[in-house]
């Protein structure tokens, strides 16, 4: 048996070319388990991250909506500008739906030596995305398709720097990557589809 | 399972965890931390539980962690009783069949097998395994363990991170347990003041006065916080060390907490790091489970747990203060100090932060005593420290090491060095708070104070290892784009300094920077460094002061000539074959002319670029190889061979008189300038058809009869006929470049004469003397060096040199020595005192001289030549070498060992180098280095006499022909800009239209290379051993190019 097969919750292996999955429950349901991540977190030091982080994760579009952070400053007497300034603040937290796949590409120093922006570059112009004039050759981004099927976003580092470069894909680790490599696993993605 | 209540129940859980870990049956441990997953060990995992399951195999399966090899994982242990555990490595799921099929017979697979462990120190306890498999290294007798102590990774890769049987097995929570049993906390804080331990985190504060801060600071509440949020980019030991041994973390926490009087403690762990999250929450469970966290700690009236937040992906919540905000639920901006931590943290309450690593080393610290651990490291920086190892490395991973270790011996001892081909540049310690530490400088101590005279930290122990290829203004500007966009935005210097720092230095990576700014840049960095809130912005511009203090001839390689020798700036080039030709060749642009059919104006283009293409696109070393990017599709396109086709179309056939009088009809109107050339070389040839292009009168004076230099003289007819390079040069005389040969300059001609003759002068004496080996027997007759030798051969007056010759050297003199040796009929001998590898000859040269019979001797050292009674060379008596520490060269050195060896031969020829005319160089009265060479500008070329030029070997030494020529040209450019105080010679190679569109389809074909004659036939004659492409084969080659100069 493999000890940890599914990390990050039953939500993590939901959404390839599934598009069920990318409905957000309705709001009752959604509410009821901000309540308990709340209840789960109160008086714990880094609650608010807690909430954030749990009700992101249970997100099929894995970002937090408006209505969302209303209520979780309501619920907890956090003013809604705080929990705004977090959200913005932290890498982590989207304020925007993530595509169906996130394809997250390592710009850590060992990557950056060995090419990682090239395929940031490459895989940016293999799905047509523009860069948008804030982040022009930025190393931190997230870009979106328009048809929602892709994410392409960077991490400042995986800790995987003895596999540079790498990319994670949907959560799978793809180490030693080139630009044709990963062409081939977005071309993969893009069949799953179709089939 | 019970709570541990007093030491019975701890001692039995004990017993129950050793025959776990050594088990009465076979043992079979997956590394399964996060490398080993990235690498298939999850994979391996399950086929062995499937195999296991399936034939009801009585064998323990184990998950452990990483024993830090990452580039060998996947690594797998596998235990026999009573044997040593065998670890293998780079183990695939399709392997696991025949390691389990081997194991049941008692062997183990022998190919996979890297090496063993016969006994282990814990440090809290001492496993022996059992002896045997002579055949094994230990793991400590592997280079890339070798001097390694492991005591944070005590347990990393060989115990279990989900069971807490298993840590208590090795010893764990025995410090724990002493310390609450029987040690006052004032005892233990003074055991930790007296080891010295630092915090491993970075700054490197002593850990014993913070603690004992804490315990001094009366509340009613305490915390302690564990800093995990590991942001260095480049830096991942903490993850292992989570992921691999969550308990050395609890056990250092919970002993924290005790001694100073915390009640609860806080992971604050990064939430890119999933595995060690998870692994984390299970060892919480676990140790709460067992009463080692909670209320009545080990029967103990202590109460004490440990919390896990994840943090969101902020770097600067590695700051303290900002991690206490993030804690508290705001953004995590950091707050002046003082008020300290320690008076005033979390939620207004005394707080001690320590990074991971620092708590792993409290247990051993307690366990063993502070004088054991002042032993080890260095005398202000004690213990060891985990590295992680990566970059242009070819063993990486994560390395214990004690302090103080010099830096070479990570590069290259465990590091191996860089890969083959490739020369180590610089070390980056210390990630984005750190700093570049160059080659020159390997030889420093890595510990806190040594790394911080040098402008870096020791940081978080991240050390990635740069080379050539590896641009540092690039570096500089990666890290500042780091910071800056990880900068929280409180205070003015950090906010808008590095906005500021990083609009010039992406100036300089595209070519718009100017030398003001680099001073600018130099004083921005101090500013924002001395002025900065916190540890982020007061260290973010390390890496620029280190990179501009260590590499500052690359911020003026980029602001002055706008040129990126490691082609990563995309804007400095065309493309990275043009940024890596010496000529700066336009490769795109000749092999789209091809494609498209026009070989003429392919070839008008060609030689615009290099006015030599066809002996170029013979002899080149051809750099381009190397930086092709269709080598990650299959192979580099053979830019070599196709120019030679290119030139040899028109130079070899009729089509030579139509194009040479296009190239002469671009000539530009005459300037009524003059211009001297001195020598006839690569060099010269090159800056004086270029000169004679833009309308200079051009006068080229050679001491010997004909053109060429090198090219003509050294460089045998197998390999560059000299019919070749004849048209070659009869093309650049059509220009007008005029020749007065047998006029050595220094006594046919004097200097003050060319002064006064000509506008300017440019020397491209070359490198014509051979270096001599001060070795007996040198005066024997039949000694003799490599250039003379080839020169006579190559004006057809073969000496008479017996049957037997031995070459002494590596590079391409020695290659070619040998092989004209063979083609006279002798039998030859090349001796070199490194490795193959290491040869400086081109590899495709050492290869054909091989088949051609040639005889290689590595590893040796010329000892004596031994002569005969008439004086003629007997023998050559060689000394056997060994590899020892590593150079500047980042080659190992040749140590000479006492072992000699004879070897009869006729003739010895020493190709050991060669060297400027050092007669002629002082009699110049220029200014000179050491070895003789004439000191220029190296922007303008300029040396210490008005108008006087020079370039090629005479100002680098001896190197190939591309490398001079591309002086030449850059000569020619400069000369022409100070005779005419403009620039013009960017336009002179203009005027094609071809195809600027990406090309829908490449050629799907390997790379095609030219045919060559069998090496029976090319011994017996001079004909030229590579017969060069054909035209379909050109043609097809062509189309293989990506064109990477066509962006957008």
């Amino acid at each position: 048996m493999n000890p940890e097969s599914s990390l990050r919750g039953p939500s993590a292996g939901a959404g390839a070319g599934d598009t069920s999955s990318a409905v957000n429950p309705p709001d009752s349901v959604r509410y009821a388990f901000i309540n308990e991540a709340i209840a789960r977190s109160t008086g714990r030091p880094g609650a608010l991250l807690g909430i954030l982080e749990a009700v992101q994760e249970r997100n099929p579009r894995k970002y937090l909506c408006a209505d969302e952070l209303s209520y979780i400053a309501a619920k907890t007497n956090i003013p809604l500008s705080q929990i705004f300034s977090v959200v913005t603040f932290y890498a982590l937290f989207n304020l925007e739906p993530q595509g169906d796949h996130t394809i997250c590409i390592c710009r850590g120093t060992a990557c950056h030596t060995r090419g990682s922006r090239t395929l940031l570059e490459s895989v940016r112009l293999e799905l047509g995305l523009e860069e948008t004039p804030g982040q022009a050759g930025a190393d931190k981004l997230t870009l979106t398709t328009a048809d929602g099927r892709f994410t392409i976003r960077t991490v400042a580092c995986f800790g995987q720097c003895a596999l540079a470069p790498v990319v994670e894909l949907d959560h799978r680790i793809l180490g030693h990557m080139n630009e044709r490599a990963l062409a081939r696993e977005v071309e993969g993605l893009e069949q799953e589809r179709h089939e | 399972m019970s709570r541990i209540e007093d030491i019975g129940i701890f001692n039995a859980m004990r017993e129950a965890g050793l025959a776990k870990v050594l088990p009465a049956m076979p043992r079979i441990a997956v590394g399964m931390g996060t490398c080993g997953r990235g690498n298939g060990a999850e994979g391996v995992y399950q086929a062995l539980a499937h195999a296991i399951d399936r034939d009801g195999l009585d064998i323990q399966l184990a998950a452990v962690g990483c024993f830090g090899a990452c580039s060998e994982e996947p690594l797998v242990n596998v235990w026999l009783p009573g044997q040593p555990m065998v670890i293998l490595r780079r183990v695939q799921a399709s392997d696991v069949e025949r390691i389990l099929t081997d194991l049941s017979r008692g062997r183990i697979t022998p190919d996979l097998a890297w090496c063993k462990i016969e006994e282990w120190d814990h440090i809290t306890a001492h496993l022996r395994y059992g002896v045997g498999f002579p055949e094994l290294p230990l793991w400590s007798e592997l280079p890339f363990f070798s001097g390694q102590k492991k005591i944070v990774l005590r347990n990393c890769g060989l115990i279990a991170p989900d069971d807490i049987d298993e840590y208590i097995a090795v010893g764990g929570y025995q410090a724990l347990y002493k310390v609450l049993i029987d040690s006052k906390p004032e005892s233990v804080i003074e055991q930790i003041k007296a080891s010295k331990l630092r915090g491993r985190g970075g700054a490197g504060y002593a850990t014993g006065i913070k603690w004992e801060f804490l315990a001094k600071a009366k509340d009613d509440r305490k915390y302690i916080i564990c800093n995990a949020d590991e942001g260095d980019p480049g830096a991942y030991m903490n993850r292992n060390e989570i992921e691999s041994d969550p308990h050395g973390l609890l056990e250092g926490m919970i002993i924290g907490g005790y001694v100073t009087g915390a009640s609860q403690g806080i992971v604050y762990v990064r939430h890119e790091y999933p595995l060690a999250v998870h692994k984390l929450t299970r060892a919480l469970e676990q140790a709460r489970e067992y009463g080692i966290l909670g209320a009545n700690i080990l029967g103990r009236p202590f109460h004490f747990d440990i919390d896990m937040v994840e943090g969101a992906g902020a770097f600067v919540c590695g700051e303290e203060t900002a991690l206490i905000a993030s804690l508290e639920g705001f953004s995590g901006r950091p707050r002046p100090r003082p008020p300290y931590p320690a008076q005033k943290g979390l939620a207004g309450k005394p707080t001690n932060i320590n990074n991971v690593e620092t708590w792993y080393n409290i247990a051993p610290i307690v366990l063993k005593g502070p004088a054991w651990f002042t032993e080890i490291g260095s005398t202000k920086s004690a213990g060891t420290k985990v590295f992680s190892l990566v970059g242009k490395v070819q063993n990486t991973g994560l390395v214990e090491m004690p302090l103080g270790t010099p830096l070479t011996k990570f590069v290259y001892d465990i590091g191996g060095g860089a890969a083959q081909g490739r020369t180590v540049k610089a070390v980056q310690t210390g990630g984005p708070s750190g700093g570049c530490i160059p080659h020159e400088m390997f030889d420093t101590p890595v510990d806190y104070e040594t790394l911080g005279q040098l402008g870096s930290i020791m940081g978080s122990g991240g050390m990635v290892v740069m080379d050539e290829d590896n641009c540092m203004v690039d570096i500089a500007r990666y890290f500042i784009e780091f910071t800056h966009s990880e900068s929280c935005g409180k205070c003015v210097p950090c906010r808008v300094g590095l906005d500021q720092a990083l609009e010039i230095l992406n100036g300089f990576t595209k070519g718009t920077g100017t030398v003001a700014q680099l001073t600018l840049l130099n004083e921005l960095g101090r500013m924002i460094r001395d002025t900065s809130l916190c540890g982020l912005g007061q260290t973010a511009p390390n890496p620029v002061l280190t990179t501009m203090r260590h590499f500052r001839h690359e911020f003026d390689d980029h602001i002055i000539a706008r040129r990126c020798r490691a082609g990563v700036c995309h804007s400095l080039a065309l493309s990275p074959c043009e940024n890596s030709c010496p000529l700066h060749m336009n490769i795109p642009r000749f092999l789209d002319l091809l494609k498209e059919g026009r070989v003429d104006d392919a070839f008008e283009a060609v030689f615009l670029d290099n006015p030599l293409p066809a002996s170029t696109g013979r002899v080149c070393q051809h750099p381009c190889d190397d930086r092709c990017r269709r080598q990650t599709v299959d192979a580099p396109v053979n830019m070599r061979e196709v120019h030679r086709f290119i030139a040899d179309a028109v130079l070899l056939t009729d089509r030579f008189e139509p194009l040479a009088a296009r190239i002469a009809a671009r000539k530009k109107a005459p300037t009524g300038k003059s211009v001297a050339v001195v020598g006839a070389g690569p060099t010269g040839l090159t800056a004086a058809f270029y000169l004679a292009l833009l309308g200079h009168e051009v006068t080229v004076f050679e001491n010997k009869a004909e053109a060429g230099g090198m090219l003509r003289y050294a460089i045998p007819e197998y390999r560059l006929p000299k019919r070749v390079l004849a048209q070659e040069v009869e093309l650049i005389r059509r220009l007008g470049v005029k020749f007065q040969f047998g006029a050595g300059v220094g006594s046919a001609v004097t200097l003050n004469e060319l002064d006064e003759g000509f506008d300017a002068v440019f020397l491209a004496i070359g490198t014509w003397k051979e270096s001599w080996v001060y070795l007996p027997g040198t005066e024997l007759k039949g000694v003799l060096p490599a250039l003379p030798f080839l020169e006579s051969v190559a004006t057809g007056t073969n000496p008479a040199l017996g049957r037997r010759m031995t070459v002494i050297g590596g590079g391409n003199a020695a290659v070619d020595s040998a092989r004209t040796a063979v083609r006279m009929g002798m039998e030859a001998t090349i001796v070199y005192r490194r490795e193959r590898k290491d040869m400086p000859a081109i590899k495709e040269e050492v290869d054909a001289a091989e088949q051609e019979g040639v005889k290689f001797l590595f590893l040796a050292a010329p000892h004596r030549i031994v002569g005969d009674a008439r004086g003629n060379v007997k023998a050559l008596e060689i000394a056997k070498t060994r590899l020892g520490q590593y150079d500047a060269s980042g080659r190992r050195k040749p140590v000479v060992t006492a072992e000699i060896v004879r070897l009869d031969c006729d003739a010895v020829v020493l190709a050991v180098g060669e060297t400027v005319d050092l007669d002629f160089a002082r009699a110049s009265g220029l200014t000179l280095h050491e070895a003789g060479t004439f000191v220029v500008d190296r922007f303008t070329m300029e040396t210490s006499r008005p108008n006087f030029f020079a370039g090629g070997d005479a100002i680098s030494g001896a190197s190939n022909v591309s490398n001079a020529m591309g002086f030449g040209k850059k000569a020619a450019r400069k000369i022409d800009e100070r005779l005419m105080g403009v620039k013009r010679f960017a336009g002179i190679s203009g005027g094609f239209e071809y195809s600027m569109e990406p090309p829908e389809t490449t050629s799907t074909s390997p790379r095609h290379r030219s045919a060559e004659l069998t090496s029976a036939v090319r011994v017996k004659g001079e004909d030229e051993v590579m017969v060069g492409l054909t035209e379909a084969d050109a043609a097809d080659e062509a189309c293989r190019c990506l064109r990477c100069d066509i962006r957008g």
